[in-house]
């Protein structure tokens, strides 16, 4: 054999297969208790085999009868129909040990494939706990494939599968023939045989834990779930200023500290000018906004690995129809917040076309975390730090407002365009997934995951970003007796001031203009170009100077803009892939323009008549 | 939304059956039988074969756990040890009958 075994894990969503895949591969691949967060598959290196081996990471499926585009990848490739992929030599069927009937299901259709099957009995260790005990051996003879109990969080049983994996690679079964799955109607079939096998080798209490079930009753409450849900959301913007705040002093003297050391050791020169102002300022300006990123995923991550998202979208199920989603939209919607990237790869779940189409288009709305540098900045140049209320932050609710601004006009997108289309029913059928206690190994591998993707933009797009922002606001220099800045000579200058007669009805000016160019690429990208158009390094120093020269109105119309354009190439990107439409793309592109431009200029608008 | 439940319950029931979407919460029920649902239209099929594919068959035992806000819409249901959240549209495709002695299932 010369071509590397290739194994498939299949399993029902939030099964643990995405952890188990981690434990065998070494592979990151992000994990949550949320049905559908490997929207596609991940593939990673087995070590130990002759030949090489490689493990797929499909989404989770509950049927090889499909439903919605997740699940589309999952059967096409268990059927070895998805384009260049090969079909996998066997498949790794995951059950989770607490839900064994709905995963024993699935094994039931896949066994009636006809291909080499592994059955894994995942989360094991909670299934002891709740009382469940399995004859393993007995399941094993009954079912004529291998069994193996693992604990995806922890390494137990992965040896054990790895070496079951081996014995597989030692004498593969000779199946090149794939049978379709049977037709409708043999589901009754399947469950009356799962009934057999449950009742001869597991033993399994009627209850589920009742501290579950406490817990849901408040927080699935219709009123009570609905203030836990909007309190938990108010404490993380809450947070994502008040907690952040101490670390980003110190990274700010950090940078301030770093830059004044260069300015002191090398002479002066366009040397020490292009460290300063070009490479410290630029990358300092953006490094700052790690903690508040930090923060937010870490709650995002919590969240999704306790299994509480999917009780918000229960609970916002109702509501969100009212705009012509659903609660399935919730946890795409949700993750846009931290990126729409990933949101909107999220949407796969959705099993509407048209209400997937939505959330794509209103993904971006929601804030995401590039956006928070760019706000920060503003809030806190123009923003008084006071208390409102006895509890509130001013500065923490201008945050929330922004956010609110996203969600309301999400919102207002989605009810028109649902009210464009007649209108048709989708069930909605969500599992609810068992509580569970969020792994502190989880939320590290993501946080170092966030961290590291972070970090490494910083190191690559924002650097040269920073550098080309730099020479270009360097050069050409200012002619001898110049009476502007030189700046305004640059061709940053130029580029701005040809651009700021098309924004001067939302009162920008031309360095505000030119910061809009590199935020196509980064949105924080705007903070640090701001930093080199105004030649300041340091946050709070850039703060002071735009607070001197923008005015309310106009630092209010620059967030009106930020919340509505799509300054994000890859957004756009991944919108023209997942929707694989150019017209789609297109409008997604003009209709979110055209909506920060009518945004920006009313704000500046009303704002000047206060002013 | 309203008026389509109320006329489905004419259309569909020529005998009173009671179907999940009227049942209060706590109510513990055994399934009869799955109905078409004509608001879901041509995947009205694939929703039944979904639903028993999540363990929604005759005889099978379930339990009302809660509803949400708006038009108690959605409704939690537990089936088999796992939650679900149903839409009262699908849960109208679901009829039930009380189980006399909670408890004594499965």
């Amino acid at each position: 054999m010369s071509t590397p075994l290739r194994f498939a894990l299949v399993g029902n969503p939030n099964c643990g297969k995405t952890s188990l895949f981690n434990r065998l591969t070494g592979s990151r691949a992000k994990v949550a208790n949320y049905p559908g967060v490997t929207v596609e598959r991940r593939i990673g290196a087995l070590s130990g085999f002759s030949s090489g081996a490689e493990l797929l990471d499909l989404p989770g499926t509950y049927s090889l009868t499909v439903t919605s585009p997740d699940e589309q990848v999952a059967r096409d490739i268990i059927l070895g129909k998805m384009g260049s992929e090969t079909l996998p030599d066997a498949l790794i069927a995951v059950v989770d040990a607490t839900n064994l009937r709905l995963g024993l299901r699935l094994v039931m259709e896949l066994k009636e494939l006809n291909r080499p099957l592994i059955l894994v009995l995942n989360q094991i260790d909670a299934a002891h706990k709740r009382g469940i005990e399995i004859n393993t051996a007995g399941l094993s003879q009954a079912l004529g494939v291998p069994v193996v109990e693992t604990v995806a969080v922890h390494n137990h049983g992965a040896d054990a599968l790895l070496q079951t994996l081996k014995d597989f690679a030692a004498n593969p079964r000779d199946t090149d023939v794939v049978r379709l799955p049977a037709e409708h109607g043999s589901v009754e079939n399947s469950y009356h045989k799962i009934e057999s096998l449950m009742s001869q080798f597991v033993i399994q209490p009627d209850h589920s834990p009742a501290w579950q079930d406490k817990l849901d009753a408040v927080v699935m409450h219709p009123v009570l779930g609905l203030f836990i849900l909007f309190g938990i959301l108010l404490v993380i913007f809450q947070a994502v200023f008040a907690w952040a705040a101490p670390v980003m002093e110190v990274i700010e003297a950090g940078t301030e500290f770093l830059g004044e050391s260069v300015l002191n050791i090398l002479p002066e020169g366009i040397l020490q000018d292009f460290l300063v102002n070009g490479l410290i300022a630029g990358m300092g300006g953006v490094v700052v906004f790690l903690p508040q990123i930090v923060i937010l995923f870490f709650f995002i991550l919590i969240l999704e690995d306790s299994g509480y998202l999917t009780r918000a979208a229960f609970l916002l199920d109702r509501p969100m129809r009212g705009i012509g989603l659903s609660g399935r939209s919730f946890i795409p919607l949700l993750s846009s917040f931290a990126c729409a990237v990933p949101g909107v790869m999220a949407t796969r779940t959705i099993q509407d076309p048209l209400e997937r189409m939505i959330a794509i288009m209103v993904a971006p709305l929601m804030t995401c975390s590039a956006r928070l540098p760019v706000y920060a900045l503003i809030i806190a140049a123009f923003i008084p730090e006071q208390t409102v209320l006895g509890i509130f932050n001013l500065q923490g609710l201008t945050l929330f407002a922004l956010y609110l601004a996203g969600i309301v006009s999400a919102s207002v997108v989605a009810w028109v365009m649902r009210r464009r289309q007649t209108r048709e029913e989708f069930p909605l059928l969500l599992e609810l997934p068992s509580y569970r206690w969020p792994m502190a190994y989880h939320v590290m591998i993501g946080l170092r995951q966030r961290t590291w993707i972070f970090l490494r933009r910083v190191g690559t797009i924002i650097l040269a970003l920073s550098i080309v922002l730099w020479f270009l606001a360097t050069y050409p220099a200012a002619p001898e007796g110049a009476t502007h800045s030189a700046i305004e000579y640059s061709f940053a200058g130029q580029l701005g001031i040809w651009m700021q007669p098309l924004f001067a009805p939302l009162g920008f000016t031309w360095e505000m203009c030119i910061a809009l160019i590199p935020a196509m690429a980064a949105r924080e990208v705007a903070v640090s170009a701001l930093a080199t158009v105004y030649a300041v390094g340091g946050e709070s120093m850039l703060g002071e100077t735009i607070g001197n020269s923008w005015g309310l109105p106009v630092a209010l119309a620059y967030l009106a803009w930020f919340v509505y354009a799509p300054q994000c190439i890859a957004t756009i990107a991944v919108v023209r892939r997942e929707t694989n439409s150019r017209a789609q793309t297109a409008f997604f592109t003009v209709y979110l323009f055209a909506l920060a431009y009518f945004a920006a200029w009313a704000t500046y608008q009303i704002a000047m008549l206060w002013h | 939304m309203t008026t389509a439940i109320s006329a489905l319950s004419t259309t569909l029931d020529p005998a009173p059956a009671l179907r999940l979407d009227q049942c209060a919460k706590g109510a513990e029920l055994r399934i009869i039988e799955l109905l078409s649902q004509p608001l879901f239209g041509q995947q009205d099929a694939g929703v039944t074969l979904r639903l028993k594919e999540l363990g929604f068959l005759p005889g099978a035992h379930l339990k009302v756990i809660g509803f949400g806000l708006m038009g108690r819409d959605p409704m939690a249901i537990q089936i088999n040890g796992t939650k679900f959240a149903l839409r009262r549209t699908e849960a109208a495709k679901v009829t039930v009958e009380p189980l006399n002695e909670p408890g004594s299932d499965q």
